[in-house]
């Protein structure tokens, strides 16, 4: 064993490089002043082993982004911790860098002969809002897109270069693939390659002022392993921080911004869709002053340069910023510029924080993002539903899954097309509700409960049928109230009403089995109905809808293509627009059949609900 | 030089017992942490990375490959695609065709062979004219019936026959399976 030992050190010199590394003196007013870079090169280490372990299973593309980001957060054994991890502590090592910067700037810790190390943490800390910028877009979540998609077009305010900058970072024209290959590379190759490299020559950089400080008459301690156990104490902190910020939903039940079902990770927001812009999309912390700063110029052009106003907060307040921060060391030779810097940092660390909650403090209290924010939420954990459900995720991607979901689209279309004249009230009076009805509520539409309700007397002309509609004084509301209530006073009549309301209910075909057969029809001529309307083989149509598959599938489609077809309301329709009339043009119907189809399996309720919900 | 904690860890030759008792708890403690702070980042990176030995296959199933009729009666191979859900991490592919199997008429019924040859993986192709399988790999030749014909074959065993069942006099259901290939035992792939 000795002799492999020093077989391996003759040649490689490695144990006794520790060995000098550690016993190493360092100047005896480290202590835990000194733990600052050492905590940063841990999360670091930290981002580069989850890093390496996401990137076995991470897919850059539009199609691919979020479903193996969803794979990985779901399916995989503790992948959701990796991301956790990963999350988390990439906001530790940012906050690091700013705040020992901010401690070398309060102690003096830039002055000679440590300027260069100053420097070295400033320029490692833009490239760690780089790679916070970068790696924020990686999962592909609405908030993710649309966040980092406001920055990066940023960068068209730049004068004359502005477009060729925004393509170059974008690698197209729009956001995409390629912007996601782009920002992969950028983000765990280019500058995680930058911020390692600049973490080695900061180091060398601290050794150096290190050993300066010593041979100046210090005196010095060794750094193992008294020092030692302070830095690796500092890991530890870092690993309790972050075990807090990760596990805060679940400790103080907070819950959590992106879902409650998702409270334990960092969540995953609803797939990125390029065509419905996220209304609560904001960047992360350690942005949102810059985010504030820009709300309080205007986006006009500034008089005779012809560039907007949201350059300054955008460009030149970061550029000043940067500048001055590099030039603090020199500004501080002197025991006057130090209390300058000392001060100037104060202010401006006060200004980012109070601009920060000021945003906050906004976001709160407006209704509107804090709606955003849930149907956010709501759109997240539905994307996890049907990525969950048997029929899986299609080669096109989640953004398909929800495209195509009735339960997602249809109150979106509803709320678009039917409710300016349609409620879609629960019992309870929650769901869409119209301006001014002047239609029946749909929810429910020809279920039981609601035929029943159609043909109660005291309902039928009430608000969620016939009440607010042209018809309220009609043949159907004088129908149900007096000739319906005189047969009803028929025993025999009375017994077969609910058999009748049930076979109606049938027609829409939501339980099949139950099929109208001869003596059927005969319960709906006994009752009159076919009177009016067409049922099966009795009655006619043209002077009231169909009764035939009331509320099917077939019928619903027909009936929102055009209800003035002689099948549905003929001649007599009111108001409601035949939303697609021509079968051979498709291009001019308002609605598209694939856009009917969504509507109509949300009315009938056919959606994928995960089990034991 | 006086200082305390220098000389508790360089003092080996100088220090006093408990001096270097207090130096030796110093590095268990440094080393303690260090490894405490590395257990979860490194946990959950091994735990992921392992991940794909919880993952089984998909194969087993019994699938209806063809109806009897379409078999011709001298006992000709005949190819058939295998189609089924195919299931690719996250994404979930309906019916795509994920092997072959071939079906001939036998004086019992009907044999199924795995189109996969059990040396390396490659598909074997049918020789009406020589009457044999033959791989292009690396050259194995297998009769009908599915055993090896080359004196020294490449293949460690014969063409993988696979479970067939005759259900109502017509239809051939085949238990599709694909077994591990380089090694003389049929083992099914898990």
């Amino acid at each position: 064993m000795n002799r492999l030992v020093e077989w391996i050190e003759h040649r490689s010199g490695v144990f006794g490089a520790v060995k000098r590394s550690m016993d190493r003196a360092i100047p005896s007013r480290s202590r835990w002043g000194g733990i600052w870079p050492s905590m940063i090169g841990f999360t670091f280490a930290v981002q580069v082993i989850t890093g390496i372990a996401m990137w076995m299973y991470y897919s850059p593309s539009a199609q691919t982004a979020w479903e193996s980001v969803y794979y990985l957060e779901y399916q995989v054994a503790g992948g959701w911790l990796l991301r956790a991890l990963h999350h988390y502590v990439a906001q530790v090592m940012v906050a690091l860098l700013g705040l020992y910067v901010v401690w070398m700037i309060v102690v003096g810790g830039y002055r000679k002969p440590r300027e260069m190390v100053f420097w070295a943490a400033i320029v490692t800390g833009l490239v760690g809002l780089a790679l916070l910028l970068t790696g924020d877009l990686l999962s592909w979540g609405q908030n993710s897109f649309w966040a980092t998609q406001v920055r990066v077009k940023f960068l068209t305010l730049v004068p004359l270069l502005g477009n060729d900058l925004f393509k170059l970072a974008a690698g197209g024209p729009s956001f995409g693939h390629h912007t996601l290959t782009r920002f992969f590379a950028l983000h765990a190759g280019v500058f995680s390659g930058i911020f390692l490299a600049l973490l080695l020559v900061q180091r060398s950089l601290l050794r150096r002022a290190e050993d300066l400080e010593v041979a100046d008459g210090d005196g010095g301690v060794p750094y193992w392993p008294n020092q030692a156990i302070r830095h690796t104490a500092g890991w530890v902190i870092v690993v309790l921080v972050t075990g807090l910020l990760v596990g805060r939903h679940a400790l103080i039940g907070e819950p959590s911004a992106v879902s409650q079902r998702q409270s334990m990770g960092v969540g995953l927001g609803a797939p990125a869709d390029p065509a419905d812009a996220y209304a609560a999309a904001r960047p992360e912390w350690a942005f949102l002053g810059l985010y504030e700063l820009a709300h309080i110029f205007p986006g006009d052009a500034m008089p005779v340069l012809g560039v907007s106003w949201k350059f300054v907060p955008i460009f030149v307040v970061p550029g000043v910023l940067v500048f001055f921060f590099l030039v603090v060391p020199f500004i501080g030779k002197g025991r006057v510029g130090h209390v300058f810097n000392v001060v100037t940092t104060a202010v401006l660390l006060m200004a980012t924080v109070w601009l920060s909650m000021k945003t906050l403090a906004a976001d709160r209290a407006n209704i509107g993002h804090q709606e955003a924010l849930a149907a956010g939420a709501e759109a997240a954990d539905r994307a996890v539903e049907l990525a969950q459900a048997p029929a899986g995720i299609p080669p096109s991607g989640a953004l398909t899954l929800m495209r195509t979901d009735p339960k997602t689209q249809g109150p979106k279309l509803f709320q678009q097309h039917c409710a300016s004249c349609h409620n879609y009230l629960d019992a309870a009076g929650k769901g869409i509700r119209a301006e001014e009805p002047s239609a029946p509520n749909l929810h429910g539409f020809s279920s039981e409960a609601w035929i029943k309700g159609l043909l109660d007397p005291k309902q039928v002309a009430g608000p969620n049928y016939f009440g607010n509609t042209a018809f309220k004084d009609d043949e159907m509301v004088h129908y149900v109230r007096s000739t319906l209530k005189e047969l009803l006073d028929d025993e025999e009549l009375k017994e077969t009403f609910p058999k009748m309301v049930r076979a109606l209910a049938a027609e829409s075909e939501r339980n099949p089995g139950e099929e109208a057969d001869e003596e059927t029809v005969f319960l709906f001529e006994d009752f009159g109905c076919t009177d009016c309307h067409k049922f099966h083989g009795s009655g006619d149509l043209g002077s009231a809808p169909d009764l035939t598959g009331y509320g099917s599938h077939a019928w619903l489609t027909g009936m929102i293509g055009n209800p003035a077809h002689e099948r549905f309301y003929g001649d007599e329709n009111d108001r409601m627009p035949a939303y697609a009339e021509s079968a051979d043009k498709p291009a001019e119907n308002i609605l598209t059949a694939e856009q009917i189809e969504m509507l109509v399996r949300w009315l009938r309720g056919e959606w994928h609900e995960a089990r034991g919900k | 030089m006086a200082n305390p904690a220098q000389s508790a860890v360089r003092g080996e030759k100088t220090s006093s017992p408990p001096e270097r008792r207090r130096g030796f708890l110093a590095k268990c403690i440094a080393i303690s942490l260090g490894l405490l702070a590395y257990a979860a980042p490194v946990a959950a990176g091994l735990v992921a990375l392992l991940n794909p030995w919880r993952q089984k296959s998909e194969a087993g199933r019994v699938l209806r490959m063809a109806s009897l009729d379409t078999l011709p009666d001298d006992g000709t191979p005949q190819k058939f695609p295998v189609v089924m859900d195919r299931v690719d991490a996250w994404n979930r592919f309906p019916n795509e065709p994920v092997g072959a199997v071939f079906l001939r008429r036998t004086e019992g019924g009907v044999q199924a062979l795995n189109i996969v040859c059990p040396h390396a993986g490659c598909f074997v192709s049918f020789d009406t004219q020589q009457q044999q399988f033959y791989c292009p790999c690396h050259g194995a030749h297998f009769a009908p019936d599915g055993t090896r014909l080359d004196a020294n074959s490449p293949s460690p065993r014969d063409l993988d026959t696979l479970e067939v069942e005759i259900r109502n006099d017509s239809e051939i259901w085949v238990k599709y399976e694909n077994y591990r290939t380089g090694i003389p035992q049929k083992v099914a792939e898990a």
